[in-house]
C-alpha cells in the first residue's frame, strides 16, 4: 500500500514535469528529487521486502508448471505425504516449501534466493516446452543433498519420542555426523509421491487412475 | 559545452527512466510472477538507480554553472562582468 501510494506521487510529479515542462528553479528541483529519488526508493524497498515474503509462499512456488506435482500434493488434505502433512501445519503451511527447502546457514536467505534464480533460468531454458505437469522435461533433482538440520530444526534428535523409536536406536551418531540421512528412509515418495523423479505420474490419484491408474 | 538544454534533457531522460522502473517495480508486486519479480527486483532498480544518477549528474552540472553562458549572453553581458 505504501509502495503504491509512494509510486502514484511520483509518477504525479513526474508527469506535471514532462507535460508542463517548468524551469529548473529550487522548487522544481526538489520536487523532481522527491518524483525521481526519495519516492522510487520507497517504492524499490517496499517492492523488495513484498517481493521476497511473497516468494516464501507455496503459491509462489506453484506459478511454474513444473513444480504442480509437488505443490498439488502438499495442498491435497486428503494426502498422507510428508509434504502433506507438514503443509497442513498452521505456523508455517503456507510456506512448507521454503521452510523445509531453504538455507538456514548464515545468508542462508540470500543463497536460497541466489538458487531461486538458478530455478528460473533452468524453468525458462529447460521446462518451458514441457506438459501441464512438467512431463518430457528432465528429472527435477536439487542442487546439493537434503541436510538433516532441515529436519531437526523441528524433529529433535534428542526428544524420547524421537529416541523411543526402535527404527532409530543406533542411528544417533550417524545421523549427527552426516553419515546418515533423515530422507534415506523418509524421503523419495513418502514427501513427494507425485514428483516424475519419485515414480509419480506427476497428477493425483483420481488423475492417474483416470490415465490408465499410472501410480 | 554543456548547455542549459542538456540539462533538461537529462532530467527529462532521468523522468522516463523513473516511470518505465516504477512500471516495473509496481507490476512485480501486482503481478507476482517469477519473471516479473526478477524484472523488477533486477531491471526495475537498475532503472531506477540509473534515473537517480542521471538525475543527480544534471543537478552537479546545474551547481558548477553548466549552462550560465546562455544566460549571461541572453542579457548581453560576459562571465565575469556580473
Amino acid at each position: 500500500m505504501v509502495a503504491l501510494a509512494s509510486a502514484a506521487i511520483s509518477v504525479a510529479i513526474l508527469v506535471w514535469y514532462l507535460v508542463r515542462r517548468p524551469p529548473l528553479e529550487r522548487s522544481t528541483k526538489v520536487l523532481l528529487l522527491f518524483g525521481l529519488g526519495v519516492m522510487p526508493i520507497a517504492v524499490a524497498f517496499a517492492g523488495n521486502v513484498a517481493g521476497f515474503e511473497y516468494t516464501l509462499q507455496r503459491q509462489f512456488c506453484s506459478s511454474c508448471h513444473v513444480m504442480l506435482p509437488y505443490t498439488e500434493d502438499a495442498a491435497d488434505p486428503s494426502s498422507k505425504s510428508l509434504a502433506a502433512i507438514h503443509s497442513r501445519n498452521s505456523s508455517f503451511g503456507g510456506e512448507s516449501c521454503y521452510t523445509c527447502h531453504a538455507d538456514y546457514q548464515l545468508f542462508g536467505a540470500m543463497t536460497t534466493k541466489v538458487n531461486g534464480l538458478r530455478h528460473l533460468f533452468f524453468y525458462v531454458t529447460e521446462y518451458s516446452n514441457t506438459g501441464p505437469y512438467g512431463e518430457g522435461g528432465k528429472p527435477i533433482h536439487m542442487y546439493k543433498p537434503f541436510q538433516n538440520g532441515m529436519c531437526t530444526r523441528c524433529h529433535s534428535m534428542t526428544a524420547p519420542s524421537w529416541r523411543g523409536r526402535e527404527e532409530h536406536a543406533g542411528m544417533l551418531e550417524d545421523l549427527e555426523k552426516g553419515d546418515a540421512k533423515c530422507v534415506d528412509c523418509h524421503g523419495g515418495a513418502d514427501v513427494h509421491p507425485r514428483a516424475f523423479a519419485h515414480g509419480g505420474s506427476g497428477r493425483g490419484p483420481t488423475a492417474s487412475a483416470a490415465q490408465g491408474g499410472k501410480p | 559545452m554543456i548547455s542549459t538544454l542538456t540539462l533538461r534533457r537529462l532530467v527529462t531522460i532521468s523522468a522516463i527512466t523513473t516511470l518505465v522502473s516504477l512500471a516495473l517495480m509496481v507490476a512485480g508486486m501486482l503481478f507476482p510472477l517469477p519473471l516479473l519479480l526478477v524484472l523488477s527486483m533486477s531491471l526495475g532498480q537498475l532503472f531506477g538507480t540509473m534515473s537517480l544518477v542521471l538525475y543527480l549528474l544534471a543537478i552537479a552540472l546545474d551547481l558548477q554553472g553548466v549552462g550560465e553562458h546562455e544566460v549571461l549572453a541572453d542579457r548581453g553581458t560576459k562571465p565575469g562582468e556580473g
